[in-house]
């Protein structure tokens, strides 16, 4: 009877580890969870000018910590290395990510340049 | 700025050099003349910022003021003219044969998973999870990203892989349809680590089996286990959310983030209105309403918590409220005992509660201007003079203001099993709801 438990165990063991190596070494195609991205119009940048003389450059600080700051001393440098170009600082109206259409419309018809900065 | 036509250069700090940069490229400006500057510059004094407008760019070791004059006018390249579209090829719809470990070491090395074992979408998984709806496999279900770039759009066939993977059951599928119609990621792209969490009311709780008693916001449960999973799955893979450097920048990172804050409303044992009949839906219809922000905290942690004294429950919950964020949100998830004892006490709908809590939840005023929220959307508001922003700004420090700019951005729901009079309260804003039946 013992030995006939004892054969019946092995058998189940041999049989599970075979299974086992079978399944891990089984091939099995899956299908793929990533997605794709849109395709993404290119836009081509607007044309510069040779230099900022004579030049209207915005200053938009869009709300983040320490941008207005650090925006304020680029124009400190201008003020004293360019004092041709004409400067304006301006904080965006509304929450980081919104736009704010009255001060595009502004930038759109009197400034010629804009340095934006995003604290942090 | 470029498509006006107008120059630009961004000054950035180089904590974000490659979420910029891939931002810009999903923007079709892959050479955006983008300036970096150490981070960070919160917090810091004028004197600093100066040093770094004259000092290097971490990331390129040019100077920054030069590069910021090169920026506006250096000649546009070939390549900064170019027009027309960036495509990508898409991905093969099948993948192998390979052997299971092998596809599980794929799988994790492409970010297709939350790190933790996925179960394999194999043809005959994905075919049977699709007799869980009614809807074609190749129809489109939305759209999503996690951040600020074009969003990818899905069909029900690519849900159902990631609802696959999560272990979701066929049965499951028309919830995670619904939360995947949203668009909205589980993932948020912010440096706040941001986490979300998603209402269940209506018969599908029940038809799934999901856990709204006992332990129910808890790892006990394999609906709620394994909805909140797939969402966090369908927005890595299919929103592109999440991914470290690309279009994650959480700072800590959030736990949450696994499985979600999946809730199960308790509507037999609640004495109020279900959270969807609230927002608009008919009583009986199965809904998801989708909250998003910083966490949970636990009431028990509230003062007066526990007290001998018949528990003032609503006291105890905006005792929990003056610690969070100003002009947010909240959700409130109250266990039924809890909701029942506010019910005695006069509160006999959700939304006279939530008209008692934001009047008795207050904060200074000194607190609110340092609040990172107030500064980003409250100060821009108040500089324009919008009201009662522009008059809380000008009030003094010590004066004190609501801690939530209405009652409606305190929302309550019940869940749980009556085992303890406790609440939760979550500093999270309601987003939206969707109805689960028509995905059935």
């Amino acid at each position: 009877m013992k030995i006939k438990s004892a054969f019946l165990v092995t058998a189940i063991l041999l049989f599970s580890t075979v299974s086992t190596v079978s399944a891990q070494d089984a091939r099995i195609t899956v299908l793929n969870p990533k997605g794709t991205p849109p395709p993404t119009p290119l836009v081509p940048m607007a044309p510069r000018p040779a230099s900022l003389e004579g030049k209207t450059v915005y200053f938009m600080d869009i709300g983040y910590d320490g941008g207005a700051s650090l925006l304020h001393e680029i124009m400190a440098w201008f003020t004293q290395n360019q004092p041709a170009a004409k400067l304006e600082f301006r904080a965006k109206a509304g929450a980081h990510e919104q736009e704010d259409a009255k001060l595009w419309e502004e930038i759109r018809q009197k400034a010629d340049a804009v340095v934006i900065a995003i604290g942090h | 700025m470029e498509k006006m036509g107008k120059p630009a250069a961004g000054v950035i700090t180089n904590r974000f050099v490659e979420v910029a940069r891939a931002n810009a490229k999903k923007k079709g400006m892959p050479n955006a003349r983008l300036v970096f500057v150490p981070h960070p510059v919160s917090g810091m004094k004028p004197e600093q910022h100066r040093a770094y407008v004259v000092g290097k760019d971490p990331a390129t070791g040019k100077q920054v003021i030069q590069e910021i004059v090169d920026a506006l006018t250096a000649p546009l390249t070939d390549e900064d003219k170019k027009t027309g579209f960036v495509q990508t090829k898409a991905p093969s719809r099948l993948i192998g044969p390979q052997t299971p470990d092998n596809l599980q070491r794929l799988f994790h090395a492409s970010g297709w998973t939350d790190y933790l074992p996925v179960i394999l979408p194999t043809e005959k998984k994905v075919s049977d999870m699709l007799k869980g709806t009614s809807r074609l496999p190749e129809e489109v279900v939305g759209k999503m990203a996690g951040g600020d770039y074009e969003p990818w759009e899905y069909t029900v066939e690519q849900v159902a892989v990631n609802a696959v993977m999560a272990g979701a059951k066929p049965e499951h599928l028309p919830l995670i349809l619904a939360i995947a119609s949203t668009g909205i990621s589980s993932i948020d792209s912010s440096p706040d680590s941001l986490v979300r969490a998603v209402v269940v009311n209506g018969p599908v709780r029940e038809e799934i089996g999901m856990n709204f008693e006992t332990g129910a916001m808890g790892p006990f449960n394999q609906a709620n286990a394994v909805i909140g999973r797939a969402w966090t799955l369908i927005s890595r893979n299919l929103g592109n959310a999440g991914i470290v450097g690309e279009t994650y920048a959480g700072s800590q990172g959030n736990s949450l983030n696994y499985n979600n804050i999946v809730i199960a409303e308790n509507e037999g044992r609640s004495p109020w209105t279900p959270l969807s009949v609230q927002k608009g839906f008919k009583a009986g219809e199965s809904v998801i309403s989708i909250f998003t922000g910083l966490g949970m905290h636990p009431g028990q942690g509230a003062k007066r918590a526990g007290a001998v004294l018949k528990p003032a429950y609503n006291a105890q919950i905006s005792s929990i409220l003056d610690t969070f964020a100003g002009h947010f949100a909240a959700l409130i998830v109250c266990d039924p005992l809890v909701a029942k004892n506010l019910k005695e006490a006069g509160f006999d709908t959700k939304e006279k509660l939530s008209q008692w809590l934001q009047l008795n939840t207050k904060m200074a005023v000194a607190d609110y201007k340092e609040s990172r929220f107030a500064a980003l959307y409250d100060a821009p508001l108040a500089k324009k003079g919008v009201q009662p922003y522009a008059g809380w700004f000008k009030l003094p420090a010590t004066a004190r203001i609501p801690r939530f700019a209405s009652a409606e951005s305190i929302e309550i729901v019940v869940t749980g099993g009556e085992t303890l009079a406790v609440f939760q309260a979550g500093n999270l804003k309601y987003m939206t709801s969707a109805a689960v039946d028509k995905w059935r």
